[in-house]
């Protein structure tokens, strides 16, 4: 019976991270940049929820939907003045310029929120089946990540912004010449990252203690998903999150919680080596 | 003439830094063996990251294994300096047989794969306890002597580091290396064409990005007497030394000795005066950086800049009465 | 042309170097003032302690001030604190230390949270022949380097586990499987490896026994294997985030065990709000708690109590064991001050290697490797929205609850 547990927490844990690497994923395929502000989005969203969970009493799911719509706007904001000044340059300078914000923002969230870990104490219990035990507020952040990979998938394919992302990102200039405010397109793209981050901090200010400490271990964890997923296909960071939840579950499991981590870094340098476009591999967000 | 100059600049720079023992306290001593060594280390990213245009984030890694190795051979009983000369070829064959492996990638994925380097080292050695002590970190043998003494020789010690970099860097800038990685730094499958062997070029620049962070390493563990997975392998170091380079001249001899100087500096100001902000402010540094420096201290048009100034200080007046 | 422009920069960089080396304050070498220099984590990862050690030290220092001083040798000494960020890295904080040294003549220092960082600062104190009291480093590996300047406030961790394994025995006779989970740190590291000793030793049954690396974020596949070795006991180690997150994954999992120990989890107020209703029934062990009730003692506090009222007015919360070990610590110095006569650094040592009092967090005498020597050490319960002193019997307040 064990077996069955392991696989429900690796899938479990897997959408959690699935969470966190939507955004991140996105990102880096159309807009080719590595995103180091990225972690501190959960964070800042998470933070977002449980102070106005504190404030309000209300349940932080309701507020969902408004703290991704400002992180929207500060991630639209950063791209939009920020980032878009160099999004053309080499990987060295889009890296750096994101982690020098990284660096402000961070330093914001410690003077403001202290690094005191906060959780929103709202224990929606567990489902038990059998020997079997489904946590509640996980099986939510599974459902956040369909939902995204869902959301994401229809945007692309069906609505204007979403057919002007995926023409930006096979040729700029041709997308230009058709009209296509390219800067503006970036901005929403880097905007819908940050949505996606925010949303996913929401959730987890249920789950884990939210900190400062955590936007480093957040930001590697999307490293790692993004490399064994792939970039640049929907549902390439549903998949590596998947898939690296249950390998470090068995991991854990089998050769103890101390080289559970070291297992995910190990397969992804593997992966970087013999297959860098990752288990699903399409190019483009086509 | 120009190589005579650029001598004569570093000459005079390492020469200031090695008389802080006779001229200061032993705080500023400590700032100056924090410039040799970020120097030392920002002169190696240069190899990679600079002349070869390899976004290379592993610094971290090879300062951490320097220390680690360092720390361990001394611990065995093998005496200081042959533990420090240990160290640096310890992390010189890793680096090489590391770069075979991880110089295939190019770009983001590149740049991804340097950085989990530093993170999977990291886990590595706090999980083999049974050798690095894990999470406990280690207790290095104390260097013997007054801390004068102490200071001096690591600082003495850490320069030399430097001036080697800094010859080999001056050396490779001038060979058939140099200009094979420029060459791989401008268009890589065209260096391959004419005949550069890419491969082989690569891992060398790698190794030598390598080599001098872990002789640093080693003897910073010998320095502080105690080392520990998390401050060994610090993500934070892997980011700043690219940044020094940055701001002083990427693939340029001088820029990242100039600037890890001018950020170990401006990092002291900074932290010393505004204890709560300093994080933003290093962070807006960066940000002020990439936006109004992009090539570094090194490549501003210094003459261009002073022309316009003069020229804005001369019309000033001018407009001043047209507008009246 | 361009090239002396580059040197004229160098030669500009040089003579920023040399205006600051300049700049830098010179030393108070002032014989009626004694002061304590402390590199303290004011941000980054350990920000928390950090803060609790520096209001601790202003309590104590403004109750000194309100004195006029100490007395040394029939004179008023005054005393200053100097206190720098080194945002929890650890070569920062060997850097201000000797910042501290040289640049700020301190006469002593007093060592951040942490035995991590407490050997770093210890190796530039002891090269400086510089005493230096550590008041949250527990580790033995701090203080087996034969160091001669470092004395610690904190006992060993030993005795904690060994007194917890034969409590929880007499409380509960049929306990017989533990499952100990700690963090791959420093100080939560030791206290895993001592407990799961002194329950072998004990003669209970170690059922689970592992270690997680830094930065894990999630414990459920551990758990999961606790869950299958179904223990009486489970004893999990490590910071305040990982305890809660571990504490709420053993409740989503279906963990059962009528005794769950988190340490040093229910010892900070941050673990029992992050955790609501799940905190109840968590033990833990301390080093101190402020219901123990020490009389007729040194320092500017003479009982437990006096301490207690003056802390709660000031800052709105209860103590816990870092406040009273890092105000202890400072009581410890000022009596080896008063012993020695003088603010000499040797002497003021000496005078601490012999120390033998009684302070408000109880009594210290330093042991051969600079540690306090052990005593009893408080077992202590979250029950409902209060901590609960469960051992030892002299201040315990309560008594212990399962976990249904």
């Amino acid at each position: 019976m064990d077996i069955i547990q392991i696989l429900l927490n690796g899938i479990v844990l897997g959408s959690l991270y699935a969470c966190i690497a939507i955004g991140f994923s996105l990102v880096w395929g159309v807009l080719n940049i590595i995103n180091m502000l990225h972690g501190s989005f959960i964070i800042l969203g998470g933070y977002l929820a449980f102070f106005a969970w504190q404030y309000s009493g209300v349940n932080p799911v309701f507020l969902l939907p408004i703290i991704a719509a400002l992180l929207f706007g500060l991630g639209y904001l950063l791209q939009y003045f920020f980032i878009n000044k160099v999004v053309m340059s080499p990987v060295l300078t889009t890296l750096t310029l994101t982690f020098g914000l990284d660096m402000i923002l961070y330093n914001l969230m410690t003077v403001f929120f202290t690094a005191t870990p906060r959780r929103v104490t709202l224990d929606l219990g567990t489902i038990n089946l059998g020997d079997m035990y489904l946590p509640v507020d996980r099986l939510m952040g599974m459902g956040l990540a369909l939902f995204l990979t869902a959301l994401l998938f229809l945007v692309m394919r069906a609505s204007k912004i979403g057919r002007a992302i995926v023409a930006v990102r096979m040729d700029r200039q041709a997308a230009t010449l058709m009209g296509i405010r390219v800067n503006n397109v970036y901005a929403i793209t880097f905007g819908i990252g940050a949505f996606m981050a925010g949303a996913a901090g929401v959730i987890f200010s249920m789950v884990f203690p939210i900190t400062t400490n955590l936007t480093g271990t957040f930001l590697g964890k999307a490293f790692v998903i993004c490399v064994i997923g792939g970039l640049g296909s929907v549902p390439g960071a549903l998949i590596g999150g998947i898939a690296l939840g249950l390998i470090e579950s068995f991991a854990g499991y089998t050769i103890g919680p101390q080289n559970a981590t070291t297992v995910g870094f190990v397969l992804m340098l593997f992966l970087l080596i013999v297959r860098p476009t990752g288990l699903v591999g399409v190019k483009g967000y086509e | 003439m120009k190589q005579f100059l650029y001598f004569g600049a570093f000459a005079l720079w390492v020469a200031l830094i090695a008389a802080t023992p006779l001229l200061a306290d032993n705080y500023t001593i400590r700032i100056a063996i924090s410039i040799a060594m970020f120097s030392a280390m920002a002169v190696s990213w240069n190899f990679i990251g600079g002349f070869t245009g390899y976004p290379s984030f592993s610094t971290a890694a090879f300062f951490g294994l320097g220390c680690y190795a360092g720390a361990l051979a001394q611990r065995n009983g093998i005496p200081l300096v042959m533990a420090w000369v240990f160290a640096t070829l310890f992390v010189a064959v890793f680096a090489a047989m590391l770069g075979a492996i991880i110089l295939r990638l190019k770009g983001h994925y590149f740049a991804i794969g340097s950085i989990a380097i530093v993170d999977l080292t990291r886990l590595i050695t706090s999980s083999w306890g049974s050798l690095t002590g894990g999470g406990d970190g280690l207790n290095v043998p104390l260097l013997q002597g007054s801390p004068q003494e102490v200071s001096a020789l690591v600082l003495y010690v850490m320069l030399a580091i430097l001036i080697v970099a800094f010859l080999t860097s001056i050396y490779v800038d001038r060979s058939r290396l140099g200009f094979g990685l420029k060459c791989i730094s401008q268009n890589e499958d065209a260096a391959d064409m004419v005949g550069v062997n890419t491969t082989s070029f690569k891992i060398v620049a790698y190794t030598l990005s390598a080599v001098f962070c872990g002789a640093v390493g080693a003897v910073y563990a010998s320095w502080v007497g105690y080392i520990d997975p998390t401050d060994s392998f610090s993500i934070l170091l892997t980011l700043k030394v690219p940044v020094m380079v940055l701001l002083g001249g990427a693939g340029t001899l001088l820029g990242p000795v100039l600037g890890a100087g001018v950020f170990v500096m401006l990092e002291e100001v900074f932290w010393a005066n505004f204890l709560e902000w300093n994080r933003a402010i290093l962070g807006g540094i960066i940000v002020f950086l990439i936006f109004f420096l992009p090539n570094g201290l090194l490549k501003i048009q210094y003459r261009t800049l002073y022309g316009a100034l003069v020229q804005k200080l001369r019309s000033a007046p001018k407009q001043a009465e047209k507008s009246s | 042309m361009k090239i002396t422009l580059k040197k004229r920069l160098t030669v500009a960089a040089a003579a920023m170097a040399m205006t600051m080396a300049g700049s830098v304050g010179l030393a108070s070498a002032d014989d009626d003032v004694l002061v304590i220099g402390a590199p303290l984590a004011l941000t980054g990862g350990l920000a928390d302690e950090g803060k609790k050690q520096q209001d601790v030290w202003k309590l104590w220092l403004d109750k000194i001030n309100a004195a006029g001083g100490i007395d040394v040798a029939g004179k008023k000494m005054q005393v200053k604190f100097v206190e720098y960020d080194y945002q929890t890295d650890g070569k920062r904080a060997g850097q201000l230390a000797e910042k501290l040294i040289n640049d700020d003549g301190v006469d002593v220092i007093m060592a951040p949270f942490g035995s991590g960082h407490t050997k770093i600062i210890a190796a530039v104190a002891e090269r400086y022949q510089v005493p230096m009291l550590a008041c949250v480093a527990s580790s033995v590996s701090v203080y087996d380097q034969g160091f001669k300047y470092l004395f610690g406030t904190l006992a060993p961790n030993t005795g904690m586990t060994e007194s917890m394994v034969e409590f929880f025995k007499e409380k509960k006779p049929d306990l017989k499987k533990v499952a100990v989970y700690g963090r791959d740190d420093v100080f939560p590291k030791a206290m895993a490896t001592a407990l799961s000793k002194s329950a072998e030793t004990g003669g209970l049954d170690v059922v689970y026994n592992e270690l997680y690396a830094v930065g894990t974020m999630d414990h459920s596949a551990a758990i999961s294997a606790i869950k299958s070795a179904d223990p009486d006991w489970v004893y999990m180690t490590g910071y305040t985030q990982d305890l809660i997150l571990g504490r709420k994954q053993l409740a989503d999992m279906g963990v059962t065990a009528p005794i769950v120990t988190m340490v040093t989890g229910p010892a900070y107020r941050e673990y029992t709000e992050g955790l609501g209703d799940l905190a109840d029934g968590v033990t833990s062990s301390t080093w101190w708690h402020h219901s123990t009730a020490y009389t007729d003692a040194v320092g500017p506090w003479s009982t437990t109590a006096d301490f207690y009222a003056d802390f709660t007015a000031a800052y709105k919360s209860d103590p816990d064991y870092v406040s009273a070990s890092c105000a202890a610590a400072a009581d410890v110095l000022v009596n080896a001050v008063q012993v020695a006569g003088s603010k000499d650094k040797q002497a003021v040592r000496d005078a601490l290697a012999a120390t033998d009092i009684l302070t408000f967090y109880g009594p210290i005498d330093f042991g051969e490797n600079g540690m306090n020597q052990g005593r009893e050490m408080p077992i202590i319960q979250v029950q409902g929205e209060e901590i609960k002193v469960l051992y030892p019997a002299s201040i315990a307040n309560a008594e212990m609850k399962m976990i249904k």
